[in-house]
């Protein structure tokens, strides 16, 4: 009933603004009606017609009055007043189109580039993550004195199931990525072993067939798997019968047991990452095999489902309990704490700092444009004082004329919302393709209707502030001054000027701080590049290849083929240098390991860790890693020879500190003999971890002769473009074994591009908005000096005829520029200087208040203030003063 | 929202509400209708009649329609909606307590001045 009634009065309203003719001829057919009942009643009383029309009309009144109280109570008039506001800021606007333009311009880019903003904060942020109830969902890690984020034992991750109390399902994943072959060329696929109940984890059910079981877990059970629905269409078209189904994964028949449906998104991984999203191909059983007290290997991501109404402290709490436990049982659980991580933060946390940096420009971009359009209209107001004395003067209220004012500002706004909408919908688009690889949620970044919701609710507001000091400014308007001054163009009050002038320097002071994060930003990014990275990236291919364990079980096989592929890739045209190794610089490979230092006791011992390798002996050459003391392996440093290693400079200094780390001695057995121990025969420079790591992580290499790893990735450093050797590198590959896929070929520089693109793409948005923030301040500049030389034409005459030189008015209307732009910079710098600490890691090597950065700003502030003023302090130079004289 | 009327602010709701509960009515016949009723005490002027129905038409309590009349004119009738039938109630009720209330004080007076 209510929704009945809030219907028929919508109907009514809508029908008295748009139906407005059939309404008004409706009431006048209702009091025609009553009239002539009127009438017919007199004339029954016995008057003759004429008189009982004349008593009728007396009776009714005034007819007019009724109608106008009808019209009253039908909201007409308000509805009318609204919509003749609207119609005359249409008018009005269309009227000075340059200047309508101008501003539903600059707003349309700054509403614009907010809601593209702001579509990037939505999707990434506030959308929840797209697992059943995420916020029971938390990352498991370890963490230590010397490792603050750490993977699971898989030995303690089955105690860690088997004994918590606040679970509802715990699993844990690692990275092993498969070879796909039978039909077609063989394809590396992106695969997780992973543990009983990881679906239920995340809230997922196989579309077909079902999930792994704690007996798929058992050796010789796990030879399953489950696919993604993405490759189950792209690889077999969608077969129904897959499931049951034998598919050849590195060379070993898998069962097919199900498949997932689409939609199911992984949830990031720090071990071998591999993005968020639609990313994995084929999950398979882990299988828990040899020694279940061997506490020592780490390298499994774990993840789980919190009890409805347990907080992350609690399962935090339970887990470290269960971990207590453990270390009683097992020495090498001793030293750990647990680390539980929402997935909400895990996933995501990591870009909230980016984002709400770039949200904070753009909002400021917002506000200069605010001040912009004030200032603008405000220029406007004054010359359209006399308008509105006339206005008032004809009976219109304050009130009415504020509300004239706002529904033309308003106007303005929606307008630049919708134009800003469009220019979001392509923007989005470049932002998404712009995102710094591995960005989180990407994928699920569109404008949608929260976004249209914020952009329109931006609008209103702007729309509100923007046009409320002008409004204001407007009604207070002295009526008779401004009718008395007649046609003249009239000065505007002391006090608009100033309100102008307040504008003026505010805005320069907003576009100042945008200009400093974007200097600020600016600056580390010059000094992230001219870091020296540790190796030279340019002309350099690289890719990965994986030696199926089953065709290369043992280590002379994998050697074998390793040197085999360096002697025919190296001979190829146009290669430098050829290399193998375990990972590649700036990959996130994190491989760790104690050992022992010949002469050092047991318990300096206890602590140690480095990070290991494995390398040919061209790999530093290929990625031109300088040496710095000792040699580099040679083609002598096979299985048969002495063990050697490499060490960086990080780890020399650490474990040899002040002495030359060559010809010393380490072991990684307790009980070492005489063969046990490895020679240093190498230092290397370091190689930091990020471009913006602080120092190189300590780290040794042993000859890949001597730890032939199943997983290698190839560097070749090209005489010309390495793109070229791509093909030729692929039949090297492929002559030595056909079965084999080379996969994620990709160029070292694209990597090391790829390291420093968070702080590409936050400096390229915000220099952007900084720029817009300049021209919008250059243009406020403008408009400011160039209204207040017109005003003062008269004056300027003035003082020519009295001898002065066109140079001296030069420098006088320079010099108020450059005065408001000081002020402006002043305001600027301090609130930068506050504000830049929020910067946070988006700088390297800057200090929040890098006096480089500040003084190139406050110098570019009043130089753009300069130039917005020469046009018009020309203007006034070069005109005649008689001229200026007589027109006023 | 001015409104001449004779009548206390909110009654002529009141009474046009009355009046049309039982049948639909045009304008005329409402005020023909409550002065009939009244004993000609109560006059409805159409300055007051015309607004009040377009304000309760407009609030959703009665809805109009143009109909012919028994003399063959169209004329537009207005009816009770459902939310107004709820608001009639709810208005009775009130003038109830109002005038028990406004009684009760005048019987009172005159005890209290002897």
């Amino acid at each position: 009933m209510k929704v009945r009634r809030f219907y028929d009065i919508f109907r009514l309203r809508l029908r008295s603004l748009l139906g407005k003719t059939a309404v008004e001829s409706e009431l006048d057919r209702e009091l025609r009606f009553h009239f002539d009942q009127l009438v017919q009643e007199n004339i029954a009383r016995g008057m003759p017609p004429t008189e009982a029309r004349h008593a009728a009309m007396r009776m009714i009144g005034g007819l007019a009055q009724i109608q106008e109280e009808c019209r009253d109570m039908r909201r007409t008039n308000q509805l009318e007043t609204i919509w003749n506001d609207l119609k005359y800021a249409v008018r009005i606007l269309s009227r000075t189109p340059g200047f309508t333009a101008v501003i539903v311009l600059t707003l349309a880019l700054s509403i614009g580039a907010n809601s593209a903003i702001f579509s990037v904060i939505e999707g990434v942020l506030l959308r929840p993550l797209p697992f059943a109830h995420p916020e029971r969902i938390v990352r498991i890690f370890l963490t230590s004195d010397t490792y603050p984020k750490f993977p699971l034992n898989p030995n303690d991750f089955r105690d860690f199931r088997s004994r918590n109390r606040t679970f509802d399902s715990l699993a844990a994943i690692t990275r092993q990525d498969v070879q796909l072959s039978g039909a077609g060329e063989p394809v590396m696929l992106r695969a997780f072993e992973v543990t009983a109940g990881y679906f239920r984890v995340l809230g997922f059910t196989p579309a077909r067939g079902r999930e792994f079981t704690t007996t798929d877990e058992l050796p010789e059970h796990g030879r399953l798997a489950i696919l993604s629905d993405r490759f189950w269409h792209a690889r077999f078209a969608a077969d129904r019968n897959i499931v049951g189904r034998s598919i050849t994964l590195n060379a070993v028949p898998f069962t097919v047991v199900g498949v997932m449906p689409p939609g199911v998104q992984h949830p990031g991984n720090d071990y071998h990452a591999v993005p968020d999203g639609d990313t994995v191909d084929v999950w398979y059983p882990f299988t828990f095999e040899g020694s279940p007290n061997n506490r020592g290997s780490h390298f499994m991501d774990g993840i789980g489902r919190l009890k409805p109404g347990v907080t992350p402290e609690q399962g935090n709490a339970d887990l470290s309990g269960v971990l207590n436990q453990l270390g009683n049982e097992h020495p090498g659980d001793k030293g750990w704490h647990i680390y539980l991580v929402p997935l909400f933060r895990e996933m995501v946390g990591r870009t909230q700092r980016m984002l709400f940096v770039l949200l904070g420009a753009v909002g400021l971009l917002l506000l200069i444009a605010c001040v912009n359009a004030a200032n603008l209209l405000l220029a406007r107001s004054s010359v359209r004082q006399r308008e509105i004395a006339v206005r008032s003067a004809l009976g219109a209220s304050r009130t009415r004329i504020v509300r004239q004012l706002l529904t033309e500002s308003l106007l303005i706004a929606l307008a630049g919302a919708a134009l800003g909408t469009l220019l979001a919908l392509g923007g989005v688009r470049a932002l998404v393709f712009l995102l710094p690889p591995g960005f989180p949620r990407a994928a699920e970044i569109h404008l949608n209707l929260v976004v249209f919701g914020f952009t329109l609710l931006i609008a209103l507001l702007t729309g509100l502030l923007f046009g409320l000091v002008p409004a204001l400014a407007a009604a207070r308007t002295d009526i008779q001054q401004s009718l008395r001054e007649g046609g003249r163009a009239s000065t505007g009050s002391q006090r608009q000027v100033r309100v102008r002038d307040v504008l003026v320097v505010g805005e320069t002071g907003l576009a100042c701080v945008l200009l400093i994060a974007a200097g600020l930003m600016l600056h580390s990014f010059v000094n992230l590049l001219r870091a020296d990275p540790g190796f030279r990236p340019q002309q350099v291919l690289t890719a990965s290849i994986s030696l199926p364990r089953q065709q290369y079980h043992d280590g002379p096989q994998r050697s074998r083929f390793y040197a085999q592929l360096i002697d025919s890739v190296a001979s190829l045209p146009g290669v430098r240098s050829a290399g193998m190794g375990t990972d590649l610089p700036w990959t996130g490979y994190d491989e760790n390991t104690g050992f022992d230092v010949e002469g050092r006791s047991a318990a300096a011992n206890d602590n140690n860790s480095a990070r290991y390798h494995a390398a040919s002996p061209d790999y530093f050459h290929a990625l031109g890693v300088t040496l710095l003391h000792g040699r580099f392996f040679t083609a002598s440093d096979d299985a048969k020879a002495t063990k050697v290693l490499i060490v960086n400079e990080a780890m020399a200094r650490r474990y040899w500190p002040g002495a030359d780390a060559v010809g010393k001695r380490i072991t990684f057995e307790d009980h070492p003999k005489e063969k046990d121990w490895v020679r240093v025969v190498g230092v290397l420079g370091d190689v930091k971890d990020q471009a913006d790591s602080a120092a190189g992580h300590p780290a040794f290499w042993w000859p890949l002769a001597q730890a032939p790893f199943p997983d290698v990735s190839v560097a070749i450093r090209a005489q010309g473009d390495p793109v070229l050797l791509t093909d030729q590198l692929r039949t090297a590959v492929k002559r030595l074994d056909p079965g084999l896929a080379v996969a994620d070929v990709r160029l070292m520089k694209q990597i090391a591009d790829a390291s420093v693109a968070t702080q590409r793409f936050s400096l390229f948005l915000v220099g952007l908005f900084a720029a817009l923030a300049l021209v919008l301040a250059t243009i406020g500049m403008y408009g400011v000096i160039s209204y207040s030389v017109s005003q003062r034409m008269h004056e300027f005459g003035m003082r020519m005829a009295l001898g002065a030189k066109p140079g001296d008015l030069m420098r006088l209307i320079l010099g108020q520029g450059v005065k408001r732009a000081l002020a402006g910079a002043a305001i600027g710098l301090l609130c930068a200087a506050a504000l830049a600490r929020l910067l946070g890691n988006l700088l390297y090597g800057v200090s929040g208040a890098d006096p480089v950065t500040f003084f190139a700003v406050a110098v570019l502030a009043i130089a753009t203030a300069a130039i917005a003023c020469y046009l018009p302090a020309r203007r006034a130079a070069g005109a005649d003063p008689m001229h200026s004289l007589r027109t006023e | 929202m001015s409104k001449r009327s004779d009548l206390i602010q909110g009654t002529l709701d009141l009474l046009i509400l009355n009046t049309i509960s039982l049948a639909p009515q045009h304008g005329w016949a409402i005020a023909k209708r409550i002065q009939q009723v009244s004993n000609e005490v109560l006059q409805v002027s159409q300055g007051a009649l015309y607004p009040a129905l377009h304000r309760l038409e407009q609030q959703g309590w009665i809805r109009a329609e143009w109909r012919v009349t028994e003399a063959g004119r169209d004329a537009k009738f207005y009816s009770m909606t459902k939310a107004g039938r709820t608001q009639l109630q709810k208005e009775l009720a009130q003038w109830e307590r109002l005038s028990n209330a406004v009684g009760q004080v005048i019987r009172m007076l005159p005890e209290a001045a002897s």
